[in-house]
């Protein structure tokens, strides 16, 4: 095999890391794991080949500090770094220290995550590369005329948002021009607080789209290819947690012309490595430019599955300096793909987040069932980290079959300790309009808010489950000091046993 | 043929199990279930009709459980289960432990008390909630350990009790 890297360190945690980790064993190249004082006896830590401590469990104070991870990159002989997802992946400043080094950043250059970074530069460039984008500012402005005039060319609904970020921060719906200077200081004064950039454009607010990207991969010889879409209108809080393979949205005509588009904005931003081109979709079939993702995405297993690729391997294949290979050349679209993401929140209580110890641990397996975990029984799940424990991925050749192999997915996947968003999920993989293709990003708002489960139909058989597993104590005793020996239980379990004990006594 | 009672949603529920072989038969109420052991904590048993397994692990007096899904707290009955906090052992009622790591908010009685059982002796706060720890036996105060304000983590008894003979 060409010579790729001596040794690669993974600049992240969890289930990403193991991912990554594995690309590389595949490829041969030894992996080096870091992690903090609240990984110290992670998967991640012991998947690599080698680990290093970078400090205490804050993301600022390990995870998120550049001088740290290049030290340790240093230290172990590191000759490249794949950021995964989150922390630094989207960080120009660390893509630059990596260039200083010589360590070779698995990604794109400093100067296109910096481009793609900002929204309103990346809206005037692709604008005139020829991509349409959502209707409003193509620049900054100060004062409200300039605003007033945006508003009423765009149309209202408007959208007020920050140019410096995303994840919804910054971000206000204006429904009418009353409420316009309101919603400015305030997306103003949020941005500043989130992002230090107090910057804010405006655009028309599309109602109810679909949300669909496309995955990019670009090598530094100048080929640009795209590996089809992925549609992630399953959204709560503005992020995804069911994304799938194709689109129902799109023909095939659509397909190749949003495709075009998303390798034109790739090419205008002289992007290299892999990617993701976002879109909104509305609901007469227009698409618009949203944004570049300058990373690996965490549903990049859907297209895996469907393209028969590996998208981590072939970004240590771009980074290392070789062209894309020819087979990437005449990719098709296989089957259909669903991820789901399991989230250590409780899916029957608004999503609140759920911490505890695993104390059960069990993953479903099967022909097109793949599951990317960061979990194993005995891990404690804390409020340090981002609440995401695994991403569970099926395949199957139609999208009716692939509904029905996630549910059963779910169902033998037992995570048992944390509460989960399993049966959410199960619920959505269910719905009417889920089944037949109708997923817009206000799905989950119009479809299960009023969801509820009732417990007391499962009376008899968990009370009878508690009967079988009461005459086994052996295996369960067995499995919980394996799981958890000397740790303190969760104190959701002991907040709860002290209610009902002390109702049951008097 | 063995009888047992669980706590479900704050009810008290009453099952009948029989064996037959490999198979377990279990009774609650009208309804009857046949379940086989898989091992490592799961069971399969036929639900409407179709196979289901479940996964059930029982830690701290709970049985949780996960049946197509949906996540289950089924309680035992018995009296330890509720007196004792990560401290629960058997024989040790003279101890009064914390039943989470936490802070103490208020102490009720002073060495020389004579306490009943289920009498509210400490109040913890962990996790913004105040949880009030009872006595588990009657009794006289023999030392209280802590005072209001410190950390206790659920390994050191608060208080102790001398028991009568």
């Amino acid at each position: 095999m060409d010579k790729l890297f001596n040794k690669i360190l993974v600049a992240n945690r969890s289930e990403i890391a193991i991912r990554v980790m594995n690309a590389c064993r595949t490829l041969g190249i030894p992996s080096v794991a870091v992690y903090s004082d609240a990984d110290k006896n992670s998967k991640h830590r012991l998947f690599a080949d080698e680990a290093v401590h970078i400090g205490p469990s804050p993301p600022r104070e390990s995870y998120l500090d550049i001088e740290k991870i290049i030290n340790a990159a240093k230290q172990t002989g590191c000759d490249a770094i794949h950021p995964g997802y989150g922390f630094l992946a989207e960080n120009p400043a660390f893509a630059e220290r990596c260039r200083e080094e010589k360590i070779t950043f698995i990604g794109p250059s400093p100067e296109a995550i910096r481009l793609l970074g900002n929204k309103i530069e990346s809206r005037i460039k692709m604008a005139e590369a020829g991509v349409s984008i959502i209707p409003g500012m193509k620049s900054t402005a100060t004062d409200m005329a300039t605003f007033e005039k945006a508003a009423e060319e765009a149309g209202y609904p408007v959208l007020i948002k920050a140019a410096g970020g995303g994840g919804g921060k910054g971000m206000r719906v204006v429904e009418r021009s009353s409420d316009l200077q309101s919603a400015i200081e305030a997306a103003r004064r949020e941005a500043k607080g989130a992002f230090d950039d107090d910057t804010v454009y405006l655009e028309k607010f599309i109602v109810n789209p679909r949300h669909i990207e496309f995955q990019v991969l670009a090598d530094h010889h100048g080929n640009t290819i795209h590996l089809f879409e992925r549609e992630c209108s399953i959204q709560r809080r503005h992020q995804k947690i069911i994304e799938e393979t194709p689109s129902a949205a799109l023909n095939d005509e659509l397909r190749n012309r949003m495709g075009k588009d998303a390798v034109k904005v790739a090419k205008a931003a002289h992007y290299t490595n892999a990617g993701t081109v976002e879109f909104l979709f509305d609901e007469s079939g227009h698409y618009y430019f949203l944004e570049v993702n300058t990373r690996l995405q965490v549903e990049h297993p859907v297209t895996e599955m469907v393209t028969g690729t590996d998208l981590v391997v072939e970004q240590i294949h771009i980074a290392a300096g070789f062209p894309l290979s020819d087979q990437l050349a005449n990719l098709t679209q296989r089957g259909h793909a669903i991820e789901c993401r399991i989230y250590a929140e409780d899916g029957e209580n608004n999503f609140f987040p759920s911490t505890g110890s695993i104390i059960h641990y069990s993953e479903p397996a099967g022909p097109g069932i793949r599951v990317d975990s960061g979990m194993q029984a005995g891990m404690e799940i804390t409020i340090d980290y981002d609440p995401i424990m695994a991403k569970l991925v099926v395949h199957a050749p139609t999208r009716k079959l692939a509904i029905a192999k996630m549910i059963h997915a779910l169902n033998e996947y037992k995570i048992l300790g944390v509460k989960t968003s399993k049966k959410f999920m199960i619920d959505v993989m269910r719905h009417p309009d889920f089944v037949a293709g109708k997923t817009f990003t206000n799905f989950i708002e119009k479809n299960m808010s009023d969801r509820q489960l009732d417990m007391d139909t499962y009376k008899e058989i968990a009370v009878a489950v508690a009967t079988v597993a009461s005459t086994a104590p052996a295996a369960s005793q067995k499995s919980t000091e394996r799981g958890i020996k000397g740790a303190p239980p969760p104190p959701w379990e002991m907040i709860g046993s002290w209610q009902i004990g002390d109702s049951i006594h008097e | 043929m063995s009888s047992c009672e669980f706590l479900f949603n704050g009810d008290v529920v009453a099952s009948v199990l029989e064996k037959d072989g490999e198979n377990l038969k279990v009774k609650v109420g009208e309804k009857e279930f046949e379940f086989r052991s898989l091992g490592n904590d799961l069971f399969s048993t036929t639900l409407n009709g179709t196979r289901t397994d479940v996964a059930v692990v029982k830690h701290k007096g709970v049985y949780y459980i996960d049946i197509d899904s949906v996540l289950l707290e089924v309680w035992e009955t018995s009296e330890d289960t509720f007196a004792g906090g990560a401290g629960d052992l058997v024989g040790e009622k003279d101890k009064v432990f914390a039943p989470m790591p936490g802070k103490i908010v208020k102490i009720m009685v002073k060495v020389g008390d004579e306490v009943d059982e289920k009498q509210p002796l400490v109040i913890v706060e962990a996790m913004k909630m105040e949880n009030q720890v009872n006595s588990r036996a009657r009794g006289r105060v023999k030392a209280v350990n802590f005072a209001p304000g410190d950390q206790v983590d659920t390994e050191s008894p608060i208080i102790e009790l001398e028991l009568p003979e």
